[in-house]
């Protein structure tokens, strides 16, 4: 892990926590901290546990067992002065629709005592491109303005820890990657930590410093997206062969190597230091290929091996 | 409490107020369609009882200040409705507000809000019936003040119902308090009511303030008691439908509050 985050202070300690619903354990024994500053990806198929994780963190749900810390002090205990300094936004969540985009950022901005409240509701109404719909009601707005609110209204009170429940879902990609520049910046500017759930892996890995893995209620894994991809020895090696395509099947067959035909283009898995001595074979047994791509093992590669 | 973060809530409303026909409508439609309704029936009434000249007074008064309690309750449970229909609860809860402020908020959004209706039934009931009730005087202050107490119990009730089962009991919102209203004796004494009836009307707070609403109009004057015994009801009731309704928030937060609104 980057030394730089080792040695920022915890602005997030989870501990044992544990939710029960009967005789279901949907969170199980679940501990991790955020650094001041960091991106924390949280992954997991759907029902793993991170929506019921996020809501024990935001305290909107109740653990059956454990601890949230933030900033060294305990949620339950200090729920009022923890909750001015945290936010959250979720694609899922709304705000109430015959109100103007303008109205409810300001009766959020009084929940909050934000001071210059209009100074602050223009300048977020600028950053997510909101100047032209605050005097919209949100009934009239489309899921990607929606969002582009909600994300306005977590950023209202200059959080320090954010928690995005997939920030950018129903965005369109330009805008999506508007947002995940903005974060970054914020991250950089303001050292804002963040704790992010996606199921766009290439956007993790783009934007998060570490992930954790949920399955299962349980945390499978913990560490960087990168060392995570690279526990994955598997690469794809895809060539179009127009002449000798019968043999490098049998060459596949011959090695009990995992191959698939498309067409002229045969894609096979192999460890990233076997591809050199497989493509020499190739070359002595006359085959030839005239294009080549090796796909290296990614975030998603790795989820969907471990799930 | 911060006093920010109630007018949050309370600015919310008047949002809300400012968008919606139908708040703006329940607030002058229902009480005037209320006071033509029953002001035409009283005059009726009038032409078989002329010795009884106070009954369209007792009708129309009962009616009015009826609407205090209907008006304090309505703001708490449809205004929690409000949240549920829009997914906002979460939003309010992930804020740093505390339940107390949440509870003001509620109050003063009835508050608020009756002292629109109120008045404007007072004029409408002057304009069409020539009856006045400002000769209530100062009596008007503990009879306005036991019914907003009558129904803020209420509400805070139905409000933890609908927290713990949901929108699938959101008609108690407009249909409990009526239940309590025979009890409520508003338009006739109590000892009109069938003796079971009168046992469960030793119970009901705002029962003992229509009676003495009625002794105003047909002797000048309250009995005391009778106000000291509501109150101590109603503070009771308050109390309990309060906790009812922080205990309901509870079981809720071990649900889930995004899971289940």
């Amino acid at each position: 892990m980057d030394l730089k985050y080792n040695i920022r202070m915890n602005v997030l300690k989870v501990t044992n926590l544990t939710k029960k619903f009967s005789s279901f354990t949907a969170v199980n024994n679940v501990s991790f901290d955020l650094k001041e500053g960091e991106i924390l990806g949280l992954l997991g198929p759907n029902g793993a546990g991170k929506t019921t994780t996020i809501q024990m963190i935001i305290g909107v749900l109740t653990p059956t067992k454990g601890e949230v810390n933030y900033f060294g002090k305990n949620l339950k205990n200090n729920r009022e002065e923890i909750l001015e300094k945290i936010n959250f936004s979720s694609t899922y969540t709304q705000l109430p629709w015959l109100l103007t985009v303008e109205e409810n950022l300001k009766f959020i901005s009084y929940l909050y005592e934000i001071k210059n409240r209009n100074e602050r509701i223009k300048k977020l109404a600028k950053i997510f491109k909101l100047e032209k719909l605050l005097k919209e009601q949100t009934k009239d707005l489309s899921s990607g303005e929606i969002t582009r609110v909600n994300l306005a209204k977590a950023f209202i009170n200059y959080p320090k820890v954010l928690l995005l429940d997939e920030p950018t879902a129903s965005l369109d990609p330009e805008t999506a990657e508007y947002i995940r520049k903005f974060l970054l910046e914020e991250r950089d500017q303001f050292n804002v930590s963040i704790v992010w759930t996606s199921h766009n892996m290439a956007e993790v890995e783009e934007v998060c410093d570490r992930v954790i893995l949920i399955n299962n209620g349980k945390i499978i894994a913990d560490n960087t997206p990168d060392k995570l991809a690279k526990t994955i020895e598997i690469c794809h090696v895809e060539l179009n062969i127009p002449d000798g395509l019968k043999r490098t099947i049998e060459i596949c067959q011959s090695k009990k190597v995992v191959y698939k035909l498309e067409g002229r283009y045969i894609i096979i898995d192999l460890k990233e230091k076997e591809i050199p001595v497989f493509l020499r074979e190739l070359m002595d047994k006359g085959v030839f290929y005239d294009q080549i791509s090796i796909d290296k093992p990614t975030l998603n590669d790795y989820f969907l091996q471990a799930i | 409490m911060k006093l920010n973060r109630i007018y949050a809530l309370v600015l919310r409303f008047f949002f809300l107020f400012r968008h919606s026909y139908d708040r703006i409508g329940d607030a002058f439609y229902w009480p005037t369609i209320d006071l033509i309704i029953w002001g035409l029936t009283s005059s009726y009434f009038m032409t078989f009882a002329p010795n009884a000249p106070q009954i369209m007074l007792v009708i129309l008064s009962g009616l009015m200040f009826w609407q205090i309690v209907w008006r304090a309750q309505y703001e708490i449970t449809v205004n929690l409705l409000e949240d549920l229909w829009n997914k906002n609860l979460i939003n309010i809860f992930v804020s740093p507000i505390k339940f107390s402020e949440w509870v003001v908020s509620f109050i003063i959004i009835g508050i608020t809000k009756a002292a629109l209706s109120f008045p404007f039934t007072m004029v409408v009931a002057y304009l069409l019936y020539k009856i006045n009730i400002v000769f209530f005087g100062w009596y008007f202050i503990p009879i306005i003040f036991l019914l907003f107490m009558t129904g803020w119990w209420i509400g805070f009730f139905v409000a933890g119902l609908i927290l713990r089962f949901g929108t699938q009991v959101q008609t108690l919102a407009w249909t409990f308090a009526w239940a309590i209203g025979p009890f409520c004796a508003m338009y006739y004494p109590v000892s009109i009511l069938p003796l079971w009836a009168q046992k469960i009307a030793v119970f009901t707070p705002a029962s003992y303030v229509f009676e003495n609403a009625r002794e105003i109009i047909n002797n000048g004057y309250p009995d005391p008691n009778k106000f000291y015994i509501s109150f101590m009801l109603n503070l009771i009731y308050l109390i309990l439908s309060i906790s009812f309704f922080y205990f309901s928030l509870k079981k809720v937060m071990k649900k889930g509050l995004i899971k289940v609104y």
